[in-house]
C-alpha cells in the first residue's frame, strides 16, 4: 500500500506504451472473484429447488434484496436495469474490501470511479431517450434555448461528482492508512490498525457504494419519467 | 526570499491547509441534515425507509463539497503544476 499507484509492467503496442499498474491487476483479481462465484452459482443452480435450502437460498436472497432495492427506487416499470447496478454495486463493494487484505483499491484510482460514473451518465441518456423520446432532449431547451450550454454542463456535472465522490473517500481512507503504517513502531502495527481498516474500508466502502449506486438510480430514475 | 523552490512549496502546504478547512462547514451541514432526518423518524416512525434513503442522499450531496476540498488539497501536495512549471524556469 502507498500512496502512489505502482507500475508493474509495461508492453509496448504499435508504438505506444501501455502501462499494467496496480489498480488493472486489482481490478482482474475482483474480475476473477466475481466471475468464479458466477460460475459456481451457475452450477449449483443446474438442481434447482422449489424450495431454496442452503447455497441457492443465500444467494436467492442477496439477489432479491437488491431486486426489491431497486423496484423501490425506480418503479416497476424501470426495475429491468438492476442487473447492471448490482454488478456494480458488487463490483465497488469488493474493491473497498480489498484494501482490508493489504492491496491498493481500484476506486482509490480516478480512472475506475470516472467508467463507472461514465457508464451511469450514457445510461441515463439512454433511459431518457427511450422512454420519453423528445421530451427529454427538450429538457435541455428548458426554459428557453439560451439555456441549452448550462443545462448540458448540469447534465455533464453529474459524472465528475459522482466519481469525486467515491474516489476522495476511498483514497482519504489509502492515505490515512499509509500514514499509520508508515509512522509507528512495528509492535502496534498488529490489532489495532484493524479498527481502522473496520471503518475506512468495510463502514466508509459500503456506504458510499450504496450512495453511488443510488445516486445513479435516482439520475437514471430524472430522465426516465 | 532566498529559495524561490522552498517558498512555493510552503505556500503550497498552507493552501493544502486552507482547502481543508471547509471540512468544518460540511460537517455542520451533514450534523443538521442527520438531526433533522432524527427528528422526523422521532415523529413519524413509519416512514423511517424512505427518510433514511433521502437521508442518505442529502449527507452524500452536501459530502461533494468536503471532497473537493480534500482533492484539491491532495493536488496541492502531491502533483502541484506550479512547482513543476518553476523547476522548468529555474532551469
Amino acid at each position: 500500500m502507498g500512496l502512489e499507484i505502482d507500475n508493474l509492467w509495461s508492453i509496448e503496442i504499435a508504438g505506444q506504451e501501455f502501462w499494467i499498474t496496480e489498480t488493472i491487476v486489482n481490478t482482474w483479481f475482483i474480475m476473477l472473484l466475481l466471475i468464479v462465484v458466477a460460475i459456481i452459482t451457475r452450477i449449483k443452480l443446474r438442481k434447482f429447488k422449489r424450495v431454496p435450502t442452503g447455497f441457492q437460498n443465500a444467494i436467492e436472497a442477496v439477489v432479491e434484496i437488491f431486486d426489491n432495492f431497486v423496484k423501490n427506487t425506480l418503479g416497476e416499470k424501470l426495475s429491468y436495469v438492476a442487473p447492471w447496478f448490482f454488478m456494480v454495486f458488487m463490483f465497488l463493494l469488493w474493491s473497498a474490501l480489498l484494501s482490508v487484505f493489504g492491496l491498493r483499491a481500484p476506486t482509490a484510482d480516478w480512472a475506475t470511479t470516472f467508467a463507472f460514473a461514465f457508464v451511469s451518465l450514457i445510461l441515463m441518456f439512454y433511459m431518457g431517450v427511450k422512454h420519453q423520446k423528445g421530451n427529454y432532449l427538450k429538457t435541455f431547451f428548458e426554459p428557453h434555448f439560451i439555456f441549452f450550454p448550462m443545462n448540458l454542463i448540469g447534465e455533464l456535472a453529474k459524472p465528475v461528482s459522482l466519481s469525486f465522490r467515491l474516489f476522495g473517500n476511498m483514497l482519504s481512507g489509502t492515505i490515512i492508512l499509509t500514514l499509520y503504517y508508515a509512522l509507528t513502531p512495528v509492535f502496534i502495527q498488529f490489532g489495532i490498525p484493524s479498527l481502522l481498516h473496520a471503518f475506512f474500508d468495510v463502514i466508509i466502502g459500503a456506504l458510499q457504494t450504496y450512495i453511488f449506486v443510488i445516486l445513479s438510480l435516482m439520475y437514471v430514475k430524472t430522465a426516465a419519467d | 526570499m532566498q529559495d524561490p523552490l522552498a517558498f512555493v512549496i510552503a505556500i503550497a502546504h498552507i493552501a493544502a491547509a486552507l482547502a481543508l478547512l471547509n471540512g468544518v462547514t460540511t460537517t455542520f451541514g451533514q450534523a443538521k441534515i442527520a438531526a433533522q432526518a432524527l427528528e422526523s423518524i422521532a415523529r413519524q416512525p413509519e416512514a423511517e425507509d424512505s427518510i433514511r434513503t433521502t437521508m442518505f442522499v442529502g449527507l452524500a450531496l452536501s459530502e461533494t463539497s468536503g471532497i473537493y476540498g480534500l482533492l484539491i488539497a491532495i493536488i496541492m501536495l502531491f502533483a502541484n503544476p506550479l512547482v513543476t512549471i518553476l523547476i522548468n524556469h529555474l532551469g
